[in-house]
């Protein structure tokens, strides 16, 4: 390499890595770093805080897609049937989302992905990448139904509790649901409780208690912060159904799970080096 | 092999680690101890949604073509990092690197792409906990 070489290497590294930092620092992608605010938290005309938005997950946020995030060794704490289903689910079946099927609630919550928020005055609709959406009334008077019929989102009644929107949420499915991007499952009995908040202008955050008798043997939390989006980004047509061609080649379960707590192989063998591209002029 | 080139593709693998896209686990269609590269002529692009994917045409040890299905990720995640629908032309000689299909089949995931201009580009479904 000679000097000349290295010379053109920091400069384009240098470049790179100023592009790579705007990028990181107006967070453009998908997930961002987290920010501070001083802005203040935008509310309706009633009053209440305004949760409208398009949110993004933070690097902070680990591991990304475990519902047992905030548990000591992201260990669940499953009844014998609660395992012997997340056996099920990691040996007989494909992930429902990649089947195009909706993941639900607390899914949703635990996902890499963005997802937009419109509030009105009784309702409250969350829009999710795959095009999928949930409408929550927000009416204290509002009581469960008997005999619910179940849903991937469940019944979700909404209502504020001083400037916490509380959703709490029944009648989920059994069939065709993992709990999050690790198979991990729940059953018709789950409850969940999300609690949401907007601290300031530029953060939402959340606060979930998860209850299901059948797999579970107490309830626990999963919380979590997301960072607003800049003004231009919304979300964009995310047709899963549109050519799912990889749902024929995709074996059961989520695959390996590292010790970090998330999916993936520990030691991939590395790719073939990048070709060098040849300057233009140059043989 | 050109530091630059080494810098461009740890920047764009870099720049894909850190967007979370995940229709599904790269572990649960990929094999992680199956790397490989592939050059062949594109014959076919689907720029679509859930994954993008484009064919190839690649030469086999007697000298026929044998198909390839190339998966990459989502179209707004690759236009976001650089990777365009006008990027892939019908007859370029492209290289793939990646990973291949844990049923055998002949469907690779394809992480780098080598354009026919020389050009390297992220194909990674990131945040799939496949490889970065």
């Amino acid at each position: 390499m000679t000097l000349r070489h290295a010379v053109q290497g920091v400069a384009v590294l240098g470049a790179l890595a100023a592009l790579a930092g705007g990028v990181f620092a107006q967070g453009r992608g998908l997930t961002t770093v987290d920010v501070k605010s001083t802005r203040p938290t935008p509310r309706t005309a009633s009053g209440k805080p305004d949760l409208s938005g398009y949110w993004k997950g933070t690097t902070d946020t680990r591991p990304v897609g475990n519902i047992g995030k905030d548990l000591p060794g992201w260990k669940l704490p499953l009844t014998p049937a609660g395992e012997a289903a997340l056996q099920h689910n990691l040996t007989a079946t494909i992930d429902p989302e990649s089947l195009c099927i909706i993941g639900g609630i607390p899914r949703h919550n635990a996902s890499g992905l963005p997802f937009e928020i419109l509030q009105g005055a009784n309702k409250i609709a969350f829009l999710y990448w795959y095009s999928y959406f949930r409408l929550i009334p927000i009416d204290a008077s509002r009581k469960h139904s008997d005999d619910p019929d179940p849903s991937f989102f469940g019944e979700e009644l909404g209502r504020w509790e001083g400037d916490t929107l509380v959703v709490d949420s029944i009648a989920f499915k059994d069939e065709k649901v993992w709990i999050d991007e690790n198979a991990n499952p729940h059953s018709d009995a789950l409850h969940v409780v999300e609690r949401w908040t907007r601290p300031d202008a530029d953060h939402i955050h959340v606060e979930t208690l998860i209850e299901d008798p059948k797999f579970y043997t107490r309830p626990f939390t999963y919380s979590r912060t997301w960072v607003l989006g800049q003004p231009d980004e919304e979300l964009q047509e995310y047709a899963c159904s549109e050519n799912n061609v990889d749902a024929a080649h995709l074996g059961f379960g989520p695959g390996p799970i590292r010790p970090d707590g998330t999916r993936g192989y520990l030691n991939p063998a590395p790719l073939p080096p990048p070709i060098p591209r040849t300057a233009p002029g140059k043989p | 092999m050109k530091p630059a080139l080494v810098f461009v593709a740890a920047l764009v693998g870099m720049a894909a680690g850190v967007q979370l896209l995940a229709h599904h686990s790269f572990a649960a269609e990929f094999d992680a101890s199956k790397a490989l590269r592939l050059t062949g002529t594109l014959t076919k692009v689907e720029w679509t949604n859930p994954h993008i994917y484009f064919y190839l045409d690649v030469k086999d040890d007697n000298g026929n073509p044998v198909r390839w299905t190339c998966e990459s990720g989502a179209p707004g995640a690759l236009s976001r990092r650089g990777f365009k629908r006008g990027d892939l032309k019908l007859g370029d000689t492209i290289v793939v690197d990646g990973y291949r299909a844990k049923n055998g089949a002949n469907l690779i995931d394809a992480r780098r792409v080598t354009l026919a201009d020389g050009r390297i580009v992220s194909g990674a479904s990131a945040g799939d906990g496949g490889p970065q």
